[in-house]
């Protein structure tokens, strides 16, 4: 006859395999719940193939098909008809504008997703970077007949007011990618605003739309990528898309952080804010509060 | 004889070239793969922060289980064969203290490292996970060596 438990041991032994039980059961609910979203989103993702064809069709296809057809249009203007050729031109340049920054969205999200994109510092003029920026933005804006408010701050005085360390091809796309949508989504004959603001170490970017607006329902899905506000294939406008998605990724790349305020009808304001990037040493930040452990390294 | 070209490894990205190179990251409960092959002598290395990528947003090496998957297709691309890949696994540590049980993400992305290569039998010949400390590493890619120091400091 092998011994018996007490009753205390007993007891404890129940207790304790009850507690083990309890702690496996809640991992389990919580891997289900995970296991429930990924599914959702494996749902999505099957319904996402169709509107990555009408995405592309969208964003590329079209605007080609725009291309070719006035080019080929002003081939055959007759040399009394030359002002006709200004503003097909004109079209095409707008036709391949869309091109261009779609095209640069599709290859930046390409790198993301390859884990192939880096920071890459350096000293900007921000202010001659949004400058830059809201000037290519002119013929989309003339188009609209929309008005453009731009206004910039800093809390540094001098000739350093404006220069900021940041990774600036990056901060052109972001803020290029809210433009879009500040423009896409105005009614003709709106206002567009860009406010910037550097504080201490800080850079805040504003743009703000009186046009379409954002309903907080679908605010909160708009970071997804190909995701857009109205699903129709037939909207008029396009769509959020891929742009914000690939602005959420850079603006976390950079330690940033982004904000929409918005309501349906009543426009839609974003608002990113960037630390400024310490200078790199040896390709990555080190500051005095660093302490290293023994001189030596481990070796595995 | 050529200087070993030296690479910073940022959060969310990876890195895989088939010549010599001494990667170098930081981690907290950050992870880092490192895949080598001794047939080839080439090496490829992944730093996510969290484990599971849920379908929001782009699908990037910030997240374990799409890094370790890209970091294998990386590897086979450079041409080495999986069957002779070695892995070793760093980091995960709880450099922020919490009271929230169940917010161990150190510990989840080491789960998922160990798990997924059990999955693709590839095994794991050395590791330094865990702990409340952040790790400095340099892994050099053509010996598939790599040096460890631990740093006190606030990592995310």
């Amino acid at each position: 006859m092998p011994d018996q438990l007490t009753d205390d041991e007993l007891i404890h032994e129940l207790k304790r395999r009850f507690e083990l039980n309890k702690k496996s059961l809640k991992e389990l609910k919580e891997l289900n719940a995970e296991l429930k979203v990924v599914n959702k989103k494996l749902e999505e993702s099957e319904a996402l193939k169709t509107h990555f064809i009408s995405n592309i069709t969208n964003e590329i296809i079209n605007p080609f098909t725009s291309i070719i057809g006035l080019s080929k249009a002003i081939l055959s203007v007759d040399k009394e008809n030359w002002k006709k050729v200004i503003s097909m031109v004109a079209l095409i340049h707008s036709e391949a504008f869309n091109l261009d920054f779609q095209l640069r969205n599709i290859f930046v999200a390409a790198k993301i997703e390859a884990g192939d994109i880096y920071p890459e510092i350096l000293r900007v003029d921000v202010k001659n970077l949004l400058e830059s920026i809201i000037e290519s933005f002119k013929f989309e804006m003339r188009k609209k007949k929309l008005n453009i408010q731009f206004t910039i701050d800093s809390d540094i005085e001098g000739e350093q007011a404006y220069i900021f360390k940041t990774d600036p091809e990056k901060l052109k796309l972001i803020i290029a990618n809210l433009m879009s949508n500040a423009v896409n989504f105005s009614f003709e004959g709106g206002m567009v605003e860009i406010e910037a603001i550097r504080k201490g170490r800080t850079l805040s970017v504003i743009v703000r739309d009186h046009g379409i607006g954002i309903s907080k329902e679908n605010q909160k899905i708009i970071f997804d990528r190909f995701k857009r506000v109205d699903s129709g294939i037939n909207s008029l406008n396009r769509g959020h898309g891929l742009g914000l998605s690939i602005n959420k990724a850079i603006i976390d790349m950079l330690n940033g952080k982004i904000a929409i305020e918005s309501e349906l009808g009543k426009g839609a304001c974003f608002t990113i804010s960037i630390p400024e990037s310490e200078e790199p040493i040896e390709g990555f930040a080190s500051d005095a509060n660093e302490m290293f452990f023994d001189s030596e390294s481990e070796v595995f | 004889m050529d200087e070993i070209k030296q690479h910073y490894l940022y959060p969310a990205a990876l890195f895989a070239e088939g010549t010599p190179h001494v990667v170098s990251t930081i981690l907290g409960s950050c992870v880092a793969v490192c895949l080598f092959d001794p047939k080839t002598n080439k090496g490829g290395i992944n730093h996510y922060m969290l484990p599971l990528w849920n379908g929001q947003g782009l699908a990037s090496p910030k997240y374990g289980n799409i890094a370790i998957e890209r970091l294998i297709e990386r590897m086979l691309a450079l041409g080495c064969s999986k069957s002779n890949l070695q892995a070793k696994v760093f980091g995960g540590g709880e450099v922020i203290e919490t009271n929230i049980s169940n917010f161990q993400i150190g510990d989840r992305n080491i789960k998922i490292a160990i798990e997924m290569l059990q999955e693709h039998k590839i095994p794991i010949v050395a590791k330094s996970v865990g702990g409340k400390l952040g790790r400095k590493i340099e892994f050099i890619t053509h010996t598939g060596e790599v040096r460890q120091k631990y740093i006190q400091k606030q990592l995310i």
